[in-house]
């Protein structure tokens, strides 16, 4: 844009945005307005409509109704292309890099000025420039899938930056990052807006970073606009009112007095390898003890996922042990781990936790077909697996209009519920669950995390994997940060800090083993 | 020994060809099977051109025509209507076995024209053939074009959001694939073996297709499985040249076809994704749908 933009003045507006979809309104006349230089965080649980949003902000979506204008000037996004043209630039919550392209490539797809044969030289130095300017450090030249969470969007920004953005819109800007890397991208959020950039990230959830670096916050309920409220008027509490519509209750009740008993689950020294066929999981050795919730922090990709996936037996051990209740199960099937008592929730809900195409009776018979009673002579008794799931939907809150509509049609939040509920009853002795708020808005959350504490006072072992820090901290008894395929220490959760935690799982401090 | 070097040549040359349109299309994530047919009707549309017209350059620009033509069909049918990309790919070998068996009938026989003359003793389809593969190297690894073709190939959605045409992308590959592919068929049945037969390819399309899964999808690499699969096949035509009495020239027909079965399989497994998985475009086969 060749016009200057100075402090304070608006540089996008949306008036009146309006999208309908079939039964569902899922933008009702927003106003949203950002200036140059400011943070305006957007704020909303899941289904609020912040998808919806950014998107018809992006030039992905039409909106039905409204207007937007980009400095100044009416604009009418027929793609994504026409937003990045007039400087708006967007970073995934979900990465949209491509994995075997190095840096630079993926800076440079798409670039109108990249020309016929690609200038790498004057593009690295251009991109190194800016690297300079924001404090990230990244090496160009390296292949996408090498790097970290941090690191890809790092690139993504830069990518943004590189291509002329001036508002800058971020979905779910925290919630893969390491607490360092946090701090490293809010410090160079912090420069842009010196620079005169608008940014626009958008939030479910880690209510504490809106409240750190936004100058004004727009919270969204069912498509509305809740509120507008200048960042330094509001708590977290408060936020968190205006968003759910309630209050919430944060701090967890925390249930410490369960007796401690015997272990339950003994790893011994098991190792892993994950698909890529690179040594994931470099022999770790822990137990979870009944009563007791077991938590493993760690950003993603660090062997967590590779472990929840050896224990659950969906993945070969390459050495090691594993012993339930004093039963070895190292090489033991799924269906025989099932049987002895082992649960598992695992992280894709989806991909591995439901079939989609399945009804909602289905998918709960999954962890019940070979159960004694709910088939004979390998024939399904229909019936009384429709009354445990009609049950369970009405126990567990699950929002669905019947019991026979697909499992894919249900929002996360309910899908997790049902996920639970097909686990949780039948009363695990050990319970593996793999990043179970993940995505969650906080009502549900919140659900989620009470069901776990109650499986540890019906004196359950709980492995907790977690990527969420205030998740970790707030449940489990013991606390394992993982770092590279391997344990960094084990600390009492009672007395756990946020700090050293945060340091271990980026594998800055060891600390030694304290059990 | 130069005779049966230089016919090994001769044959890679057809291969290289082919596989390089085959290895285009895939780079752009669309995955052709029906290579095979492709080659035959570039083959015979090409034959016919030429021996009506009485011109070879007319032959070629009609085989290349045709190939183009094939490679827009699959193209309409595996991006726009997003179909799957294996059976269109059968249909279109299916379409080309049976039609140009039909067109080409009455023109059996030898092409009746004076042979392309030979460049230091070599077909120069193979120069141009090494031409092909060094362009498309360039294309592919140092142009703002191949950095496009290589993205949709290797996740469409991300090129999308980057302001990249997909389709058009996709397209413009898979069209430039099926101009290579009935190039290499007409340089089969103008130049290598200019006696029209039905179904006179008998394989080298399926063999083709392997070379690319041989390849890791690298044009250098593509070049020298062409010319080992060239050399193989001559071997599999004449093994007394080099082996005299060694095993039945039967057993020595199928030998390229074994290897090609072989290198399949090997490619299949999950010990050779996990080293090279990397080499493949993610999102081949995949069609691709805007949100």
């Amino acid at each position: 844009m060749s016009t200057e933009i100075k402090r304070g003045d608006t540089v996008l507006a949306a008036k009146g945005i309006t999208k309908r979809y079939p039964g569902l309104v899922a933008n009702d006349h927003i106003d949203f307005e950002i200036k140059a230089g400011e943070i305006h965080a957007i704020l909303g649980e899941n289904g609020a409509g912040k998808t919806t949003l950014m998107k018809i902000l992006f030039g992905l979506v039409q909106p039905d109704e409204g207007e937007i204008y980009v400095f100044g000037r009416k604009v009418n996004f027929k793609s994504p292309l026409d937003a990045i043209d007039l400087g708006i630039g967007m970073v995934h919550q979900n990465r949209k890099l491509i994995s075997a392209h190095s840096v630079i490539e993926n800076i440079l797809l798409g670039h109108p000025s990249a020309g016929g044969i690609l200038n790498l030289k004057r593009a690295a130095e251009e991109i190194t420039a800016l690297c300079e300017r924001y404090g990230y450090k990244v090496d160009l030249q390296a292949k996408v899938w090498h790097l970290s969470e941090g690191e890809k969007q790092m690139v993504e920004i830069l990518k943004a930056l590189y291509r002329g953005a001036k508002i800058l819109i971020l979905d779910e800007p925290t919630s893969a990052l390491a607490p360092p890397e946090t701090e490293k991208l809010l410090a160079s959020i912090q420069i842009m807006t010196g620079d005169e950039l608008a940014i626009v990230p958008f939030i479910t959830h880690k209510l504490p970073i809106v409240l750190t670096v936004s100058h004004r916050v727009t919270v969204l309920r069912r498509g509305k606009v809740i509120s507008r409220i200048n960042t330094a008027d509001a708590t977290e509490q408060s936020l968190a009112k205006e968003m759910v519509g309630r209050e919430v209750i944060f701090r967890l009740e925390r249930v410490e007095d369960v007796e401690k008993g015997k272990p339950i689950l003994q790893v011994e020294n098991l190792s892993a390898f994950n698909d890529k066929g690179f040594l994931d999981l470099k022999g770790v050795s822990f137990s979870v003890h009944e009563g007791e919730i077991f938590g493993i922090a760690g950003v993603s990709g660090n062997g967590q996922q590779v472990l929840a996936e050896a224990l659950a037996g969906l993945r070969k051990a390459a050495s090691g042990k594993i012993l339930v209740d004093g039963i070895d199960i190292t090489n033991s099937t799924s269906l025989q781990r099932w049987q002895n008592g082992v649960g598992y929730i695992p992280a894709e809900q989806r991909a591995v936790g439901s079939i989609g195409d399945f009804s909602l009776v289905e998918n709960m018979l999954m962890n019940y077909y070979f159960e004694d009673g709910f088939s004979k002579w390998g024939i399904v008794d229909t019936r009384k697996i429709r009354n445990l799931t009609e049950e369970l939907i009405a126990e567990y809150g699950v929002a669905t209009p019947n019991a026979d509509v697909r499992a894919k049609g249900l929002s996360g939040g309910n899908l997790q519920k049902l996920i639970l509920a097909r686990v949780l009853s039948r009363m695990p002795r050990l319970l593996i669950v793999n990043l179970p708020t993940q995505g969650l808005d906080v009502g549900a959350t919140e659900f989620v995390q009470n069901k776990l504490l109650e499986a540890k006072k019906a004196r359950a072992g709980v492995l907790l994997i977690s990527e969420d820090l205030d998740e970790i901290l707030s449940l489990s008894d013991r606390i394992a940060p993982i770092y590279e395929g391997g344990f960094m220490g084990m600390i009492p959760g009672k007395s756990a800090e946020r700090e050293t935690v945060g340091a271990m799982m980026a594998g800055l401090q060891q600390k030694a083993t304290v059990i | 020994m130069w005779e049966f070097f230089a016919r090994s040549l001769d044959a890679s040359t057809i291969f290289t060809i082919a596989a390089l349109g085959e290895l285009i299309g895939q780079r752009s994530g669309i995955l052709n099977v029906g290579i095979e047919g492709a080659m035959l009707f570039g083959a015979t549309i090409g034959f016919m051109v030429a021996k009506v017209t009485g011109n070879y350059l007319l032959g070629f620009l009609a085989g290349i025509a045709i190939g183009g033509v094939i490679g827009l069909l699959h193209g309409f049918f595996s991006i726009t209507l997003g179909g799957d990309q294996v059976v269109n790919g059968m249909g279109i070998w299916i379409l080309g076995f049976g039609l140009t068996a039909y067109i080409g009938y009455p023109y059996t026989g030898p092409l009746g024209m004076e042979r392309i003359p030979d460049a230091l003793g070599l077909s120069p389809f193979f120069f141009v053939g090494i031409a092909l593969i060094a362009i498309s190297w360039f294309v592919l690894s140092r142009t703002n074009l191949g950095l496009k073709i290589r993205s949709v190939g290797e996740n469409p959605s991300v090129a999308e959001v980057s302001g990249i045409n997909v389709a058009k992308t996709r397209y413009l590959s898979v069209v430039t694939s099926g101009m290579l592919m009935g190039l290499a068929g007409a340089i089969y049945a103008l130049d290598y073996n200019p006696v029209w037969n039905y179904n006179f390819l008998m394989g080298w399309g399926f063999i083709s297709l392997a070379l690319v899964f041989f390849s890791m999808w690298n044009p250098t690499i593509l070049l020298g499985g062409s010319i080992l699969f060239g050399t193989l096949w001559q071997l599999s035509l004449n093994p007394q040249l080099l082996f005299p009495n060694l095993l039945s020239r039967y057993i020595w027909r199928t030998v390229p076809f074994a290897i090609t079965i072989g290198v399949l399989v090997l490619m299949s497994t999950k010990w050779f994704s996990s080293r090279w998985g990397a080499a493949k475009p993610e999102a081949l086969g995949q069609p691709y749908e805007k949100e």
